[in-house]
């Protein structure tokens, strides 16, 4: 048997071509009438011939649809007269009973074909041009069928029986019809189920890949590491995430049609009979990776290990599958299997397998590109949070790469070093950047790390761009906003007391390589929507095709399963007062969106969360948790972390305003765990924690440990240089020193973090801190009000343009108090100079449920009031007081809320 | 059944009977119609399946009901992969099951326990070669390589014509460098069937020995070709094309030799030391690391690990002092581990450490009565760190032997030696002025 006749083209008969054929058959009868029977319309007979067209592209496409599947289309597609076809294309199925009922199908297939004998064509038949698309399709059916040798007929009538059943068992309503006709072969479709007849066409498939290996075709498909390096980064700002491949049409389809827990169900053991050429299994692949580098858990472990495993089997010498069992093992964290696989890979690769790299010029091709088994193994080694291994793997591949003289494997290396930098944060790192690393010794002189990191993103970026690595330039330009966004910057090497030691953030810089960044993206999409992906293109032909066919019929499927999201409908309506949640929140939607369509789910988890960070700020809590929500669905289990870290913070601040400070305490401690994961210590988080620590303590009035708490924190920011944070803290301890009653002490406080903000351009914190400083100004005593009234109405115009909810009512209140104590100032002459803010504020803090404020807001209200003697109001006032206050006393009852989040 | 295309031309086959098979086979069975070569036959299906449980509790009552189907116990064999499932077979006694766990036992690498069995079966079938050749292979592991030379020429002696294990033999001559009668091996069994991937093999390790690498990974293909599952085959050509500088070539035969049997620890040490060549010291530690877990009783592989975490770039030298001390345990022919141990220390700043692994070496040299620039080095140590120590006696011995050697040395001893008898002459008198009175 091993001689089997080979079908040209690795182009095979199948069952689902056999269907395909019938409705060929219906769509151009033999007979001579302009509209053939079922249809009742032009405009139908042409939908049909479309869904036809459809189907003839891609049937290259390596899973062929199912009975089932095709069914479902054909009920999309043609409308009311799906029943029809449905029952016609089953029953024409399940008629092939014997050998010769095939041999008698395709020579009546043959008559459909219009040829050049068939002498005059008349006006209104419906006739296939053999040259068509249907029509090459249709002989290369029937040429295939011919070729088949005996025992060949006799399996594709057996898959046809499978096809059947199994169609038929999965969907009730016309098993009860078809039992009948299908029962005489039941018993012989059973002896067959499990036959295992994927090999036929298999030859065919390493023969294919060892021409292209003799060839020394580059294959792009390690087209992803760049991906898989941010890929693997969870908290930078703003971080690119290329996709090289597919436009964007590809991905709002792609949810709806194949769904990829789908398509892994297409392989089981007794559908995955139709394996075919080379080409689509490496498409196959593809996809899968990109499925994975995608939405890592979105495809389950076991089952497509099994697939892999099948498919190695079959075709030993297709080392990418130990790549993708790589991957596959990678984003379920089974370590070893990763690591086992990653070296399987590279040892028969040797690296050489189809990468987007120019060979150098230099011979040394001999030598196999195992500089990047060192960087994928860098790479995994710091995915499963063993940064030491991966510093000590990426140093060694910067090492062997400089050898190799592979610039693009180097630059990539460095992106990397950098990147992991950039996230073990700067206390995990200083022990490990000793003598062992040596990538920026040349520079001679010990840096700090982030010097030091600096440095290698300047290495990093140089190289890419004189490589024209489009993607790797653009990931650098944005690592490198981040890095302006959040460190200081001076001069990297400054010596005597003479260089300039100014410190400052530079926020033109950070737009500067944002706008470089998204310029390059932009130019990377129209480029890459020119480029043609191997395998896959077949695929997303009949993807493609259902969007506008399948909108009429199922737009609230497409509502509800594709990517265009609810959530957006959600935010975009309403219309918000302030306009500069529309601004922002709008930029970062676009942003999400634009990352949705690249295809990056961490990103827009991202954007999302910045999102919600904005409407908890600016709308109050209510909203951020019913977004939250939806965006908890939505990002179920990708990039968790940073939803569930959001959440936390979120409770946080919510659980402080709402003055139940114990539950505050419990989620803060929460957020210190996650500060402290297997990565190594995060320090923003750290710090964000320990603030919060502190916040918490000062609303329970614990004043001398909060102060310690602050203490200690500044002490850590000062060491490590995060100085936007040391403006906080410093703003903090003012904020203790206020609350404790020791204003006196608070001003030097408030003054440093003032100049702090000012010299970083700081501008919202500047705002807040004026306001502090007005504040302590004004509990020194009613003679300081004038001051601490210039000051906020100083500030007034930051803090009513960008700052937040909070921020606002504190500055009201503080105005109208101002007000109040100014012994010049008289209630009765103008109070609704004191009332509209009082109001505002109180409208602001119960939308943030800050039932503290609150209670001052209405307080100082119902004073008023009662000063005017304007009763009825005070009541009003002093009601709500009231109910603030108890609100605040009993926080309990208001748990319940937060828990069912 | 359908040829699939492998490394080297058509050769596997995959059946797509299998299920049918299995259907039938095990009606039969259920039904009790079956004989124990059919059951032979069912447990194969079912090895071929990957249902490896049932295969062997189906082999096992083939070998049970009929236990001279040696290929039933060699297929039972193959599926017992640890001591524990060979244990848990429920075999009768029968003096084939001794055959079985002799062999199983060398296939688990627990040599000594295979060597016992086999020469406890040797006094029953005195005259086996099959035996012979198992003791030998025993031996061959245990790297007793003189006996298995003397087995091997008796072997030959009883049998001119066999080619089984002839290989192992031309090993052991490869190793010992024996030209002449590596090639009259060779030449023999190229008489008797040149076919043979064993043949084959050994041509291939004749002209390795010669330093003809072409020719040799011509003939260790060749062998390949013949049975694709030649291990050792792979394995050594992966060192031939290391010695032909073609990595990716020996890479990927090391690879396959590791992927059809992954406890052949020669194959992880070659993906390791090719690696290393490289200049990739991590990433070749992960297959250091595979191979002294299968045979952690082999100098060779800790020593190369250690060096491994010995290099300039990752110098972590802890690892490496670990790895040394596992290799000095572990009876180091090549007396490197107990040196470098010394020296690591000494430059880690541990002279008592130093100055003990200095001493162990140097008795071991002496027994070995070997001289050399390590004795020197060694002996040099000693008398500086006992001067350090002020035991001067110990010290005067280490610098008078030194005084033997010719080189910068002697005089340093002789300096030593004057130094240490001013000092011993200003002693006694500083002595006696510190005496309480």
């Amino acid at each position: 048997m091993a001689g089997i006749v080979k079908p040209p083209g690795a182009f095979a008969i199948t069952p689902h071509k056999v269907s395909v054929c019938i409705l060929l058959q219906i769509y151009a009868p033999s007979v001579q009438i302009s509209l053939p029977f079922p249809f009742s319309s032009v405009a139908q007979h042409n939908r049909l011939g479309l869904f036809l067209l459809a189907l003839t592209k891609s049937c290259d496409d390596i899973l062929e649809p199912k009975l089932d599947e095709l069914i479902r289309q054909l009920r999309e597609v043609c409308g009311l007269l799906h029943d029809w076809f449905i029952d016609h294309l089953t029953s024409r199925l399940s008629s092939i009973s014997s050998p010769d009922d095939l041999f008698n199908f395709f020579t009546d297939m043959r008559g459909i074909l219009g040829g050049p004998e068939s002498g005059v064509m008349e006006d209104d038949q419906v006739i296939l041009d053999p040259g068509s698309n249907l029509g090459m399709f249709l002989r290369r059916c029937i040429l295939a069928f011919n070729l088949l040798s005996f025992e060949g007929v006799c399996h594709l009538l057996t898959n046809i029986g499978h096809y059947c059943k199994e169609a038929l068992s999965s969907c009730p309503s016309y098993e009860a019809t078809c039992l009948e006709d299908s029962n005489s072969n039941l018993e012989a479709l059973l002896e067959y189920e499990n036959m295992d007849l994927e090999n036929l066409v298999f030859e065919k498939v390493t023969e294919e890949i060892e021409a292209r290996k003799s060839a020394s075709e580059t294959v792009p498909f390690h087209l992803h590491a760049p991906q898989t390096l941010f890929g693997l980064v969870e908290d930078i700002e703003v971080l690119v995430d290329v996709k090289p491949k597919q436009g964007d049409k590809d991905r709002e389809a792609s949810s709806y049609v194949h769904p990829p827990n789908d398509t892994s169900r297409d392989f089981e053991p007794n559908c995955g009979i139709f394996l075919r050429s080379n080409w689509q299994i490496q498409g196959y692949l593809q996809e899968q990776a990109d499925a994975i580098e995608k939405n890592g858990s979105c495809v389950s472990l076991n089952s497509f290990e099994l697939i892999l495993r099948r498919l190695h089997k079959l075709a030993p010498e297709l080392h990418r599958v130990h790549f993708l069992r790589y991957l596959n093992s990678l984003c379920h964290d089974d370590y070893f299997a990763a690591l086992e696989n990653l070296h399987r890979y590279f040892d028969y690769s040797a690296g050489t397998e189809g990468i987007d790299i120019v060979p150098p010029a230099s011979g040394c091709n001999n030598f196999g590109r195992y500089e990047i088994a060192l960087l994928f193994l860098g790479m995994m080694h710091f995915r499963f949070g063993h940064p030491k291994q991966a510093l000590e793997v990426l140093t060694e591949a910067v090492c062997v790469s400089q050898q190799q003289s592979n610039d693009t494997c180097l630059a990539f290396t460095l992106a990397a070093v950098c990147n992991m930098l950039s996230e073990i944060g700067v206390s995990s790192t200083s022990g490990i950047l000793g003598s062992s690393f040596s990538p920026s010794t040349s520079i001679g002189i010990s840096l700090s790390v982030q010097q030091q990191l600096f440095v290698l993103l300047r290495g990093s970026l140089k190289r890419a761009e004189s490589l024209k690595l489009k993607r790797l330039v653009t990931s650098n330009h944005l690592a490198k906003a981040k890095f302006d966004l959040t460190h200081v910057q001076r001069p990297l090497l400054s010596f005597g007391p003479k260089a300039s030691m100014k410190l400052k953030t530079c926020p033109i810089n950070v737009c500067k390589e944002l706008r470089l960044s998204s310029h390059l993206i932009s130019e990377f999409g129209s480029e890459s929507s020119t480029m043609t992906t191997d395998g896959a293109f077949s695929t997303v032909w009949l993807k493609n095709l259902q969007n506008p066919l399948g909108s009429v019929v199922s737009s609230q499927e497409n509502g509800s399963g594709s990517n265009t999201n609810a959530f957006q409908f959600y935010a975009q309506p309403s219309s918000i007062p302030g306009s500069v949640l529309q601004l922002i929140g709008s930029s970062y939607l676009l942003r999400a969106t634009a990352w949705e369509i690249y295809g990056s789910s961490s990103d827009a988890a991202l954007a999302y969360v910045k999102l919600i960070q904005h409407l908890a700020v600016f709308r109050g809590y209510k909203e951020a948790f019913a977004a939250i929500k939806i965006a908890e669905e939505k990002f179920l289990s990708v990039s968790k972390s940073r939803i569930l870290l959001l959440k936390l913070q979120l409770l946080h601040e919510h659980n402080l305003h709402l003055g139940n400070l114990k539950l505050a305490q419990k989620v803060c401690d929460e957020l210190g765990v996650l500060a402290s994961s297997v990565t190594g210590v995060d320090m923003e988080l750290k710090t964000e924690a320990s603030l919060r620590h502190a916040r918490t303590l000062l609303a329970a009035n614990q004043f001398s440990e909060a102060a310690a708490v602050a203490h200690s924190l500044f002490c850590m920011c000062y060491k490590f240089n995060l100085q936007v944070e040391n403006a906080t803290v410093l703003l903090l301890l003012a904020e203790i020193h206020k609350r404790s009653g020791n204003a006196v002490l608070g001003l030097p406080y408030a003054l440093a973090s003032l100049s702090f903000c000012q010299s970083f351009n700081l501008d919202l914190l500047r705002a807040s801190a004026t306001l502090t400083l007005a504040e302590l100004w004004l509990s020194l005593g009613s003679n300081h009000a004038k001051r601490a009234l210039s000051l906020i109405h100083g500030a007034f115009p930051m803090i009513l343009g960008h700052g937040g909810l909070e921020l606002c009512a504190r500055a009201y209140i503080a105005e109208a108090k101002c007000y109040l104590s100014d012994p010049s100032f008289s209630v009765f002459d103008n109070p609704e100079v004191v009332l509209n803010p009082l109001r505002q504020a109180s409208i602001e803090l119960q939308v943030l449920e800050y039932h503290e404020l609150a209670a001052e807001a209405f307080y100082l209200m119902a004073i008023v009031f009662h000063k005017l003697g304007q009763f009825e109001e005070r009541e009003e006032a002093a009601a709500s007081f009231q109910k603030h206050m108890m609100a605040l006393e009993n926080p309990q009852q208001e748990q319940r809320f937060l828990f069912n989040i | 059944m359908i040829e699939l295309e492998g490394p080297l031309g058509k050769s596997d086959a995959v059946n797509r009977e299998l299920v049918s098979l299995e259907r039938e086979l095990s009606t039969l069975r259920k039904n009790a119609a079956i004989d124990p070569f059919g059951l032979y036959l069912y447990g194969l299906v079912l090895k071929e399946k990957g249902s490896d449980s049932l295969a062997r509790t189906v082999l096992v009552e083939a070998v049970n009901s009929y236990p001279w189907n040696w290929n039933a116990w060699s297929e039972l064999q193959s599926l017992c992969t640890t001591i524990d499932s060979l244990n848990s077979l429920n075999l009768n006694n029968h003096w084939m099951k001794d055959f079985f766990l002799a062999s199983a036992y060398q296939e688990l690498r627990m040599h000594n326990e295979s060597l016992a069995k086999y020469e406890n079966l040797l006094g029953t079938f005195g005259f086996s070669n099959y035996i012979q050749a198992e003791i030998a292979k025993a031996r061959y592991s245990l790297r007793e390589f003189e006996q298995v030379e003397a087995i091997f020429e008796e072997l030959l002696r009883n049998d001119p014509y066999r080619v089984e294990d002839m290989d192992m033999y031309s090993n052991v001559l490869y190793a010992k460098e024996c030209f002449s009668a590596l090639s009259y091996l060779a030449h023999r069994v190229f008489m008797t069937d040149k076919y043979r991937p064993e043949s084959c093999c050994i041509i291939g390790n004749y002209y390795s020995l010669k330093g003809q690498h072409e020719k040799s990974v011509m003939y260790f293909r060749r062998a390949l070709k013949l049975n694709k599952n030649y291990l050792s085959a792979w394995t050594l050509m992966g060192h031939e094309f290391v010695e032909m500088k073609n990595i990716p070539a020996a890479v990927d035969a090391y690879r396959r030799a590791v992927d059809i049997n992954s406890c052949d620890y020669r194959a992880w040490y070659g993906l390791g030391q090719t690696y290393e060549m490289m200049g990739m010291p991590f990433y070749a530690l992960h297959y250091f690391r595979k191979s002294v877990f299968l045979q952690p009783n082999d100098s060779r592989l800790w020593i190369a690990m250690a060096q491994c975490y010995d290099t300039e770039r990752l110098s972590m030298l802890e690892e490496a002092i670990k790895c040394y001390r596992r290799a000095a345990n572990c009876n180091d022919r090549e007396a490197i581990a107990l040196h470098r141990l010394a020296k690591l220390h000494y430059e880690l700043g541990r002279p008592e450490e130093a100055a003990f692994y200095y001493k162990k070496d140097m008795e071991r040299m002496e027994a070995e009565e070997r001289e050399g620039p390590n004795m020197v080095e060694a002996l040099l140590y000693l008398a500086t760190y006992y001067k350090a120590q002020k035991r001067f006696e110990e010290a005067e011995a280490y610098c008078t032997r030194l005084l033997d050697y010719t080189g910068p040395e002697k005089e340093t001893a002789k300096s030593l030696l004057r130094g240490m008898r001013t000092a011993q002459s200003n002693i006694p008198s500083m002595d006696v002025e510190h005496l309480p009175p």
